[in-house]
């Protein structure tokens, strides 16, 4: 059970920095990001391909260390983000939308051919995992691996991080002018603010935090492949953001683990609810209820658990 | 869930309560509720336990839950053969949505608190990468794959990085290529045209099918791979047709392969077509167009032909009133089948004896053993009397290589008169020699 709560607190950690970036763009700059996915997968393919052993015969053969390649997808995934967002900078709302779930389509299908950059659909296995030589068991009799913990602490450290410099960012003067683009952009231009520089700003470093997420999951699993990016996890990071809490990093955070609690608990619970004779028919079941209870909670609380204070 | 229903019912009736907290609570219930049901039948026990990682819903869910049902039936006909270790083996089902993160989830969830012994099904190849390299390597768990076929779990293996902990019963996407290669040559095609999905399937069998077809002796005009899930594929044929191929062999799934054949025959493609397994079905062949397909040649896993397979097909047809016919049955059967049979013969159920007794039971001296009941019944109780045994599978006679593949024989098959029919068997020596003669 401990070895368990330990994998799941990681990913949703995980996951939860993702929703971070998300919330900067949506919650506080106001920017429809549909591609949330995209980003995901360049900051994982990048770690991936850059600490790959040389022996998977791709193009790229470097073998960084984890701490290299982790800080290298931060600046690819800033770098596409700032060719995305150059690209889109006239488009607003639903048309950003459509754009950016084009361009994170784009991404996976390049994934997907990319044969000698990513592996292809075939994908990549045996990638580096930190910490992997920590293997003797701490804490037995629960049978926790040195290494869940070690990546566990890690993860939980870099959330941290990430989320007090949302919190000093969104108190900032900075994060004030983001506010009021999200409310009103021509009283802000009026004001003398320079709107295309704070939408962009604010785009990259929400795909950052996108990437960081993607990099840190490649790096838990130690293999990828396309089907990894599938336009589902887009979907499944804005309903931890509308569900936690629009605007609000707490509720970002608290959306994750919610959202892919029900997620993945769920269909534990099912298999142990349901007579065997359905339980082919269980994974039916498990969309029902993640779809009632989203419904349910927009409903409650349409503004999330933890919505945003306005103004 | 229970519980849970009746604080959302209270909350709608007394608006006084704080909402927020409300909800807060419920979640929290609801969580509270989720991991005691869920670990109060999971303490420790002797009996072995079986689970699956098999995609219900999502993009794979329309053959997965056929897939699932196959393994139940497999674990069903051991129970009623008196189970494993004197025990009713439970099988437990996760669906992976069609998504590696969740059939990670899944996966750690069924070994870290369901404790299962090993892990079977795997449909998607992503979600095999994911479950192998952190929850099947590290854990010692024996991983028996029904249907992901990629290539990088067998570099891997060859590389030693596996610990011999994977296995699939699906024959390698090799045996594929060489049967593609030899039906073309068989037939005196010369220029040939390579169409192929673009996804791990596709890639994993059409590279090595060129590689076959040009050292047996035949070119290829052209490999022309094409996406998922299209409504037309009539530029991906008119890029095919541009190569002035004399024959096509086409690696696709049923339901874009049929596009593809329409819009080729159409657009005056040639007859000379080379199938692959996926439309092996009258119903794919008549929504195709019968009248086009007298020349079609098409390729399959030896499964069809034997006893063991008709065995299984008759069990399958009478446990769920529908044909077995359809990708992953045969082999998922299989998977969970010689599991269960590993597990009777393995001295303890933790995952090096499983891993080992996985090969054990397929001992070319030993007493052959099929799938139904009674056949698994002479099976288990050869094993309990410390006898060797060979399963023979729904897919036919088949053997774990030194990295968990498989290689099995290999069938073609043609119509005639509104039917299918074998035209020709490889056995397992005859698909041996021309892996050696084409270099693979």
């Amino acid at each position: 059970m401990l070895s368990y709560s330990v994998f799941f607190i990681t990913v949703a950690a995980i996951l939860a920095i993702a929703t971070l970036g998300l919330n900067l763009q949506w919650g506080v700059s106001g920017q429809f990001n549909a591609g949330v996915v995209g980003f995901i997968a360049v900051g994982g393919y990048t770690l991936a391909v850059l600490t790959i052993p040389a022996s998977q015969q791709l193009w790229v053969r470097l073998e960084w260390p984890f701490a290299l390649a982790l800080l290298a997808s931060l600046a690819v995934t800033a770098a596409v983000a700032l060719l995305v967002g150059l690209a889109t900078l006239r488009l607003r709302s639903d048309y950003l939308a459509i754009a950016t779930f084009g361009i994170a389509s784009s991404i996976q299908l390049l994934a997907n051919n990319l044969e000698k950059l990513t592996g292809g659909s075939r994908g990549l296995i045996g990638i580096p995992r930190p910490f992997a030589q920590l293997t003797e068991t701490i804490g037995t009799p629960f049978g926790v691996q040195g290494f869940a913990w070690a990546y566990l602490a890690m993860v939980l450290l870099i959330l941290a991080l990430v989320c007090a410099a949302l919190q000093a960012l969104l108190h900032s003067p900075w994060g004030r002018v983001q506010r009021a683009l999200r409310e009103d952009e021509e009283v802000c231009a009026a004001l003398g603010k320079n709107v295309v520089r704070f939408r962009l700003t604010a785009f990259i470093l929400g795909a950052m935090l996108m990437g960081l997420s993607g990099a840190l999951y490649v790096g838990f699993v130690g293999a990828t492949s396309p089907s990894d990016f599938m336009p589902i996890l887009t979907f499944q990071i804005w309903a931890m953001l509308i569900v936690g809490g629009s605007g609000s990093n707490g509720g970002a955070i608290l959306g994750s683990f919610v959202i892919w609690g029900l997620w993945t608990l769920s269909g534990a619970l099912i298999v142990s609810v349901l007579p065997p004779q359905y339980q082919a028919q269980g994974g039916a079941v498990q969309s029902i209820l993640v779809g009632l209870v989203l419904v349910l909670t927009l409903l409650l609380r349409p503004s999330g658990l933890l919505g945003a204070r306005r103004g | 869930m229970a519980a849970y229903h009746r604080i959302i019912g209270a909350s709608t009736i007394n608006t006084s309560i704080d909402r927020a907290n409300v909800v807060k609570a419920l979640i929290g219930a609801g969580f509270v509720a989720a991991f005691f049901c869920v670990t109060a039948p999971a303490v420790a026990q002797d009996c072995p336990k079986l689970g699956g990682v098999i995609a219900l819903t999502g993009a794979q869910g329309a053959v997965g839950k056929v897939i699932a049902d196959a393994g139940k039936l497999a674990v069903d006909q051991v129970n009623k053969a008196g189970g494993v270790k004197g025990c009713q083996v439970e099988f437990v089902i996760r669906d992976d949505t069609s998504q590696p993160s969740v059939g990670l989830d899944a996966a750690r969830f069924l070994v870290d608190v369901q404790k299962v012994n090993a892990i079977v099904g795997l449909v998607g190849s992503g979600t095999a990468l994911s479950v192998v390299n952190s929850v099947s390597i590290p854990n010692k768990i024996p991983t028996i794959a029904c249907c992901a076929i990629t290539p990088a779990l067998t570099k891997m293996a060859e590389e030693g990085k596996t610990g011999g902990y994977f296995f699939r019963t699906i024959p390698t996407a090799r045996s594929m290529a060489l049967a593609h290669a030899q039906a073309t040559i068989d037939k005196g095609y010369k220029k040939t045209v390579i169409m192929y999905i673009n996804n791990d399937f596709g890639n994993g069998v059409a590279p090595d099918a060129k590689k076959a077809l040009e050292k047996l002796g035949g070119t290829v005009a052209a490999m022309v791979p094409y996406a998922e899930n299209q409504p037309s594929y009539r530029s991906d044929v008119t890029q095919a047709l541009a190569s002035n191929p004399d024959s096509l062999i086409l690696i696709g799934l049923s339901q874009d392969a049929t596009i593809v054949l329409r819009e080729w025959f159409s657009l005056g493609g040639t007859q000379n077509v080379v199938l692959h397994n996926t439309l092996r079905s009258m119903d794919v062949i008549r929504n195709i167009g019968e009248k086009f397909l007298s020349k079609a040649v098409g390729i399959d896993n030896g499964q069809a032909s034997g006893p063991s397979a008709e065995a299984f097909a008759k069990d399958f047809t009478a446990a769920y009133s529908r044909p077995a016919v359809g990708p992953g049955l045969h082999t998922m059967y299989d998977a969970a089948a010689i599991t269960l049979l590993a597990m009777q013969a393995a001295a303890k159920l933790d995952g090096p004896s499983i891993r080992d007794a996985l090969r054990a039971v397929q001992d070319p001296a030993g007493i052959e053993v099929g799938p139904g009941v009674d056949s698994l019944k002479k099976g288990l109780d050869a094993l309990k009397a410390g006898q060797k045994i060979r399963y023979v599978g729904a897919t036919g006679a088949f053997r774990f290589d030194k990295n968990g593949d498989v290689t099995g024989p290999m069938l073609m098959w043609k119509l005639n008169n509104g039917e299918i029919q074998t035209e020709k068997t490889l056995s397992l020596d005859q698909m041996n020699a021309l892996e050696q003669k084409a270099g693979l």
